[in-house]
């Protein structure tokens, strides 16, 4: 009548949903960061060498981040 | 007025943001501890049902999660409808993507409840079908917002009436049980109407699993934001040098 075995698994099921979306998305947070950098570096690369009218006041903020 | 209002949301909701590793995880993980040894020690066992009527201690904080993923969505996407900026559309989706993944927790430890005291794993009852579209509505915002780009404004948009009217069956799952013969048992323990039908002991036992649920949910809230804001800096960043390189 117990039926411990679903109490078990309603349990274990719970915490492993949990423990794989807490992974995932720290997998998820340390890509985006990674990728983040890599995009800022190329931006600064790409950067007009002397300011002008055009480049000096963009922004990502700008673009709406 | 309003304009202050969400301004001075926002403000608090940075303020929280920044306590999310001092806060949130130790006091989820306390009250984590104290739930399990709660439910499977010291509350009463259940004289029907028996030992696996506990899983009720983590089936109703569960939903009770999802709600609050749901409901920071539904601020969130009022906010950006008000203000048009695109940080409350990181905050809704991290309120959806939060309330799916609680929603569909209710869903699975509900049916592992299910199948030793119904004999079947599911039925087409209105607290659960209407439990299930809910886990259908917001995984379909969830996906319409994950195809359209990060800074598009009008997706965002879009997405945040979506999310705002999806919120109607919240309501219609919490009146199910009184609208509609189910199986489902009808609420004891938030019932306005009747009397407190849930021993002072179990209910102890609950309140911790809704403190401990609620603060879990509330830190995975947190860090999905953060990422849904990276992935936004990331495309305006990725926008920009393609306009850049473009010329």
């Amino acid at each position: 009548m117990d039926h411990l075995e679903f109490l078990f698994a309603g349990f274990a099921v719970f915490w492993a949903g949990i423990l794989v979306y807490l992974l995932l998305l720290q997998a998820r947070l340390r890509a985006l960061t990674r990728e983040l950098e890599r995009l800022e570096e190329r931006l600064a690369e790409s950067a007009p060498r002397t300011p002008d009218a055009q480049g000096a006041d963009e922004s990502p903020a700008e673009e709406g981040a | 007025m309003v304009s202050d209002l969400l301004r001075f949301a926002w403000g608090q909701a940075e303020r929280a943001a920044a306590l999310r590793w001092a806060v949130l995880p130790p006091l989820a993980g306390v009250a984590m501890f104290v739930l399990l040894v709660g439910a499977v020690i010291a509350a009463p066992r259940e004289v029907v049902e028996g030992e696996v009527q506990r899983i009720f201690y983590i089936h109703v904080p569960s939903a009770l999660a999802a709600y609050l993923g749901v409901g920071i969505t539904v601020l969130a996407s009022v906010a950006l409808l008000w203000r048009r900026d695109m940080r409350w559309d990181a905050v809704a989706r991290a309120g959806a993507m939060t309330g799916v993944l609680f929603t569909g927790l209710t869903l699975a430890t509900g049916m592992i409840w299910g199948k030793p005291i119904w004999g079947v794993w599911w039925t087409w009852d209105a607290r659960l079908t209407s439990t299930l579209i809910l886990f259908l509505l917001y995984s379909a915002y969830l996906l319409a917002r994950q195809l359209a780009d990060e800074t598009d404004e009008q997706a965002a948009r879009f997405g945040a009436i979506f999310a705002i009217v999806a919120f109607v069956d919240i309501p219609i799952i919490n009146m199910s049980v009184r609208w509609w013969r189910t199986l489902h048992p009808q609420p004891i323990v938030f019932d306005p109407f009747g009397e407190q039908a849930l021993p002072g002991s179990m209910m102890l036992v609950l309140a911790v699993g809704i403190v401990a649920v609620g603060a879990l949910a509330l830190w995975l809230v947190v860090l999905r934001a953060e990422a849904e804001g990276l992935a936004q800096r990331a495309a305006a960043v990725r926008h920009l040098i393609d306009r850049r390189e473009a010329r």
